[in-house]
């Protein structure tokens, strides 16, 4: 993959997030006070659809769900914030959105899901 | 003749006729007693695994006043917990049933969340959340402390799930059943089952009132159409028979659907191996009754909530590979026998809500006979003669004498 338009700026309204789907690849868009981020759609923290619980004050993005916060402008999380952003290069050129999709970014989650404590009931024997 | 008190409560002799003190229904104490030494240690079926049917899917329920919740992880397995937060003890999901795919307003997907204060937890019970957590606990407390009370639970016996307060309990749902559902067992467990009938009823009676109308048919003579329609000598002919644990399975036999007004035969949609029409019904103890009729499953569930309380849950099960006119065939079958407005199940509850009324808490103890022998056939009282030998032994308490107060007030 390669560059692709994802939209026209004026698709996003100032100071809000909207999904796009490029080729298969779910992209998060947010328009901080005029200037644009692509990012991957969850909230790095606990998989939230930041589209959902994502607030953007035109510089600082905020997940409502455990207030992780980062600075668009610079991608600086914030004091309580565990992880950055993944982004997307990203430029606007003639009123369109343009986005480099080489594979799609994810944050890593731990899933133990080889676990499981059936013996646990023993435990105190 | 009719009696004066002294008569009135002089027992009969329980050697020529067996009975109980009507204490083992009415009295508080007994009833608290119950829940701690019968209903804690014992595996009930709280729902069946077609209720949670998705990866996340979750369903509360309670057992022995206990709020509990059963969820299906990933992986698939369905897996038990007290539905109570180990920070400040809040119910955690209120719902009857949904799923946590989706997340909830203050909680993440595939995760449930306390919404006190956000704690959340996984499918399998682990904390994975903590609200500020280390502002708060420092490495005093971390997710791995606080996770939940998980329950042993099993998938048995056509689906149901069935879950245990007592982690040292010392069989498996197989070996606590035994052989009392051997006689439906492959017909239900042939094909995965499917719910398509749900009600609930709370009546002002015991529950063990509800069993024992479960566990005879003598009580032929409240049911107008068992009385004037279906009844033939191998209807009469059939025999219970009581099986370790206290469970009992009342006769079967072939249902002459052709001598029931506006019913058809059931054989066409017949679960598989059953013999045509045929009628099979198992009651477990302490309170769950499996009843298989030929084209439909009904499993009643019992939740006492309190000396003259209980809940009954009924289910209707068919095929999960019906198709939709299979279905609704299915549903017909089951309600006309079965459905609230049914044939004979308002007459079963207006039945146990009489002796509610006579058995309230605090009433002065009676004498409730079971004590008919008749070759161990449908109207022989047997079964609750078994289940009340099971009861005592649970109990530590005699039927003629449970509450160790005097039967009859000084004279
Ligand atoms: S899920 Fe976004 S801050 Fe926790
Ligand atoms: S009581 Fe559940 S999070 Fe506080
Ligand atoms: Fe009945």
């Amino acid at each position: 993959m390669t560059w692709k338009r994802i939209c026209a700026t004026g698709d996003v309204a100032e100071n809000s997030l909207k999904l796009f789907d490029v080729d298969g690849v779910p992209i998060l868009v947010v328009n901080h006070g005029g200037d644009f981020r692509a990012i991957p759609p969850l909230c790095p923290h606990m998989e939230e659809p930041l589209e959902q619980s994502g607030i953007c004050d035109g510089r600082v993005l905020t997940c409502t769900k455990h207030l992780w916060q980062w600075d668009l402008a610079t991608n600086e999380p914030g004091a309580e914030t565990g992880k950055p952003l993944l982004m997307y290069d990203l430029e606007v050129e003639g009123g369109d959105i343009k986005v480099f999709v080489e594979r799609e970014l994810e944050y890593e989650f731990d899933d133990d899901d080889d676990y499981d404590d059936d013996d646990s009931f023993w435990d105190d024997d | 003749m009719a009696r004066n008190a002294k008569q009135w409560n002089t027992p009969p002799d329980p050697n020529r006729i067996e009975w109980a003190d009507s204490r083992i229904y009415s009295d508080t104490e007994i009833f608290e007693e119950e829940l701690e030494k019968i209903w804690k240690k014992v595996w009930i079926p709280v729902c069946h695994e077609s209720e949670l049917p998705e990866p996340y899917d979750f369903r509360t329920v309670s057992i022995a006043r206990e709020p509990v919740i059963v969820c299906r992880d990933a992986d698939d397995r369905i897996r038990a917990f007290l539905n109570v937060c180990p920070h400040r003890a809040n119910l955690i999901e209120r719902r009857p049933s949904g799923s946590f795919k989706d997340g909830t307003p203050s909680g993440n997907p595939r995760n449930m969340t306390c919404m006190f204060h956000a704690w959340q937890f996984d499918m399998k019970g682990r904390c994975v959340h903590i609200s500020r957590g280390e502002e708060g606990y420092q490495d005093r407390l971390s997710p791995k402390d606080v996770g939940l009370r998980r329950l042993r639970c099993e998938v048995a016996f056509g689906g149901m799930v069935w879950v245990t307060l007592d982690d040292h309990i010392e069989h498996s749902v197989r070996e606590w059943v035994g052989s009392a559902l051997d006689c439906i067992l492959d017909p239900i467990e042939a094909e995965p089952l499917e719910i398509f009938h749900y009600h609930k009823a709370i009546i002002p009676s015991n529950y063990k009132l509800w069993h024992d109308t479960n566990s005879e048919f003598y009580h032929d003579f409240v049911h107008y159409h068992n009385r004037v329609t279906g009844f033939n000598d191998a209807y009469f002919a059939r025999k219970n028979m009581t099986f370790d644990n206290g469970h009992v399975v009342v006769g079967s036999f072939e249902v002459r659907y052709d001598q029931y007004e506006g019913f058809e035969s059931r054989e066409a949609l017949s679960f598989p191996t059953l013999p045509p029409n045929n009628w099979y019904m198992i009651d477990i103890f302490p309170g769950i009754n499996y009843n298989l009729r030929g084209s439909a499953l009904r499993v009643d569930l019992m939740t006492p909530l309190s000396a003259d309380e209980v809940m009954i849950e009924f289910r209707g099960l068919g095929l999960k590979k019906d198709t939709e006119e299979e279905r609704l065939t299915r549903i017909r079958h089951h309600n006309t026998i079965w459905g609230p407005m049914g044939r004979n199940l308002h007459e079963d509850l207006l039945s146990i809500t009489g002796q509610g009324v006579t058995m309230r808490p605090g009433t002065e103890p009676r004498r409730i006979l079971h004590g008919r022998h008749e070759n161990e056939t449908i109207h022989d009282e047997i079964g609750m003669r078994h289940y009340y030998d099971e009861w005592s032994r649970w109990m530590g308490r005699p039927l003629h004498n449970p509450t160790n107060r005097p039967a009859m007030a000084a004279e």
